[in-house]
């Protein structure tokens, strides 16, 4: 199968990008003159631009849309009004192999009653979409909007003088967005660095001249195109899940501690028995953070180990923190080694055993508010 | 992306440098090549082995680790670890700086009569083949 690309392709090619598949599309891991650590650098400390358009996008529209997103999926809608964007998961159903598991996690948004917008992985897109589509009544239309739209991400402290300059709305709340039909940019005050940003979407046809506005309107506040290794990083010193390493078909929302984004208290979403029972129960592993001082990164499917040796974990993303200048890993640890903040444990780096410290995630602080 | 022709390659992506021949052996400077480190990106860690050690060719001697992956360098020739780079340690984005120069990784020392321990290395133009090929 040949790999999908952004609207933003060939900008990306004519930039130096490095590329990478990403869930079926190829997109820019990081640019010609930059790298990760410049540009995650650039992002902490002024303003990063990314594509993301291999993330999915999809509408549920028609009377009875948003009872249907909040029927299936895991956050409680009744939280937020029009105009507010959540973090929701779409777990596997009861009576499923695995439910309970994770499908996906996503961002809704909120237009109203009979229209909500998901952004959901790209990888993922498709089973989310086909999953509620056969779960619509009649008069609900579940459509996929991946290839129509471009997700684009502005992040970091300057990037709300960065989006004024451009001529688009940044006085908004956390999780709040502007625009939606007829109106040529969407801007939700959300993001996946850890720092004051906004995701934008736009019709693809529009994204080139998006992407090269808000180029221009950044250059004095020192902007600079990310790519997602960047991403990653930045990510990972906040401790966010990545689906397909922290959530996934055989990790819940308890085991990956993203409990805040379930509706406890709804009478129905997708997996809540199995999930209301493995709470109750306490579940068997639970997601910590490790800080590996020493060299050698802990990396994804690494043993952590009590200090006999014994298995009693298993790194789920590790990299190098930019800002602490050491490894960082995410880890899901077995309950039953009663795992505690500032624990001593090792990573089996390459036969390696390597320290590690139990720590809390975010490694850095947030300012996302 | 550079190849120079001062010196010889391994289709590992190391490059091998000789550097003189003493009373000991020949020296020979180990790095790895521009096309490597660009593809590791930043390289935050660099793993080197002892001074001393023993290595045969295709032997690991150390790691290069970048934000994204870590890659194990091996030698291109048998011999014993002379130096190493320690400027790394503080600096290793120097790799990707100066992968030929001030970024080099160890120096083996190969015992002989002075004949050209990386004779039978590949070349720049068929390391820049394979480089184009890949």
């Amino acid at each position: 199968m040949t790999a999908r690309t952004s609207p933003l392709h060939d900008r990306h090619v004519a930039a130096g990008a490095k590329l990478a598949d990403f869930g079926g599309w190829s997109m820019p891991i990081e640019y010609a003159g930059g790298g990760v650590l410049a540009e995650h650098a650039a992002v902490r400390e002024a303003v990063g631009l990314f594509d993301v358009s291999h993330l999915g996008t999809g509408t549920v529209r028609g009377p009875g849309a948003a009872a249907l997103v909040d029927a299936c999926l895991s956050n409680d809608l009744s939280r937020i009004g029009p105009g507010k964007a959540q973090y929701t998961l779409c777990c596997v159903p009861d009576g499923e192999p695995d439910a309970g598991g994770v499908v996906d996690d996503l961002i809704v948004y909120l237009h109203g009653d009979d229209d909500v917008l998901l952004v959901p992985n790209a990888a993922n897109a498709q089973e989310v979409l086909a999953r509620l589509a056969d779960a619509a009544p009649p008069g609900v239309t579940v459509t996929d909007r991946h290839e129509e739209v471009a997700v684009l991400a502005v992040q970091g402290p300057r990037s709300a003088a960065v989006l004024s300059a451009a001529g688009l709305a940044a006085d908004l709340s956390y999780m709040a967005f502007a625009g939606g039909e007829g109106q040529e940019v969407t801007v939700c005050r959300t993001g996946y660095t850890g720092e004051h940003g906004y995701e934008l979407l736009v019709a693809a046809d529009r994204a080139g001249e998006l992407w090269d506005r808000l180029l221009a309107a950044g250059a004095g506040e020192g902007i600079r195109p990310c790519g997602l290794g960047a991403r990653d990083t930045l990510r990972t010193e906040m401790g966010y899940p990545l689906h397909g390493h922290e959530l996934s078909r055989s990790i819940t929302p308890n085991q990956a501690r993203s409990g805040w984004a379930v509706g406890w208290r709804k009478p129905a979403f997708w997996g809540r028995e199995a999930l209301l029972a493995e709470r109750e129960a306490g579940p068997a592993r639970l997601l910590w953070g490790l800080r590996a001082p020493g060299r050698g990164i802990p990396r994804p499917g690494m043993a952590v180990l009590d200090d006999g040796g014994a298995r009693v974990g298993e790194v789920t993303s590790g990299t190098f923190s930019p800002t602490l200048r050491t490894g960082i890993a995410l880890a899901l640890l077995d309950t039953a080694a009663q795992p505690a903040e500032g624990a001593a444990l090792a990573v089996d780096v390459r036969g390696r055993p390597q320290p590690v410290e139990v720590v809390k995630p975010p490694f850095v602080p947030s300012h996302v508010r | 992306m550079t190849t120079p022709d001062d010196r010889r390659y391994t289709d590992q992506h190391e490059w091998a440098l000789v550097q003189g021949s003493g009373g000991a052996g020949t020296v020979v400077r180990v790095g790895i090549t521009d096309h490597a480190q660009d593809a590791l990106g930043d390289i935050v860690f660099v793993q080197l082995p002892a001074v001393g050690e023993e290595v045969g060719p295709g032997n690991p001697i150390g790691e290069v680790e970048s934000t994204k992956s870590v890659s194990d360098v091996y030698s291109p020739v048998a011999g014993t670890v002379s130096a190493v780079n320690e400027a790394l340690t503080d600096a290793p984005e120097t790799v990707n700086a100066d992968p030929y120069g001030d970024g080099w990784l160890v120096e083996i020392t190969v015992a002989g009569d002075g004949g050209d321990p990386t004779a039978d290395l590949l070349d720049a133009a068929a390391y820049q083949a394979l480089v184009d090929a890949s």
